[in-house]
């Protein structure tokens, strides 16, 4: 057997494997991971605030009152549904000064 | 209001971002995959919407999140966002992430607090914090948003 085709079999074929095998385990995962955030980084994305679905039925406090503006535009998911910070989003009567509404929850760190 | 942040309103279509990447042949599937509105993935976006309205839903709970800078004060802050997030306050849980500063809020109203005690908020926190120290943010979200769904349970039927 001449020395070439002992390189072929041996080195070249086992190496067109393992590429092969290489390819197909990194090749599906590529740009899956779109939303980038690592702890410790730097967060500087304007703050987003987002709401259900205004026609999530059985809401409790939801309701027909909520299909006016921008809230009741269809099939623009969650993004449809931020709010900017001060604005009123549902017309809520104006308390004319900051109401405590906060009752519990719970805090963490990472 | 401590912050003098601004919330941008994501009021577009996401298109204007993919549109720029991929040409004008813009098929549906191509701008779902490549879209990139704010900081979080078209596709992880639809998750996070389907986890608020799946909770909302189920529970009759007006859940939202709110993820940006809360500023030095965070629990204020939250508590104050909390005071104007949905259309009846007591009734509404907020969830407030603060990637930069790593810190988690989840503040519930007097209603919901009711259904969804301190202390199923601690274990939702135990379990949002441990995903995303390893950097999973939407993961986070999501499983967090199950949990708490899961521990306030369905609404009763009495009133």
């Amino acid at each position: 057997m001449p020395w070439t085709e002992v390189v072929l079999i041996y080195g070249v074929i086992p190496l067109a494997v393992f590429l092969l095998l290489a390819l197909l385990t990194v090749l599906p995962g590529r740009g899956r991971d779109k939303t980038h955030y690592r702890p410790g980084r730097p967060w500087d994305h304007e703050p987003v605030w987002y709401e259900p679905h205004p026609d999530a039925s059985g809401v409790h406090a939801g309701g027909p009152s909520l299909g006016n503006g921008d809230h009741g535009r269809p099939g623009l998911g969650a993004t449809a549904a931020a709010l900017t910070i001060g604005e009123q989003p549902h017309g809520a009567a104006d308390t004319g000064g900051p109401r405590r509404t906060a009752a519990g929850g719970a805090r963490g760190t990472w | 209001m401590t912050t003098g942040s601004s919330v941008m309103t994501q009021h577009g279509t996401g298109e204007e971002s993919a549109g720029s990447g991929s040409g004008t042949q813009d098929s549906i599937e191509s701008v779902f995959d490549e879209a990139q509105y704010g900081p979080i993935a078209f596709r992880d976006l639809a998750r996070i919407d389907e986890g608020l309205t799946m909770a909302s839903r189920e529970t009759g709970l007006w859940f939202t999140l709110y993820l940006g800078d809360l500023g030095s004060d965070t629990r204020g802050t939250a508590e104050s966002l909390h005071a104007r997030s949905g259309p009846d306050p007591s009734h509404s849980v907020l969830v407030a992430l603060s990637p930069g500063q790593r810190v988690l809020e989840i503040v519930t109203g007097t209603a919901a607090a009711r259904r969804l005690p301190d202390r199923a908020c601690a274990l939702a926190v135990l379990s949002m914090t441990g995903r995303l120290s390893s950097g999973d943010l939407v993961g986070a979200i999501v499983n967090g948003l199950r949990q708490l769904s899961d521990s306030a349970g369905h609404p009763s039927r009495r009133h």
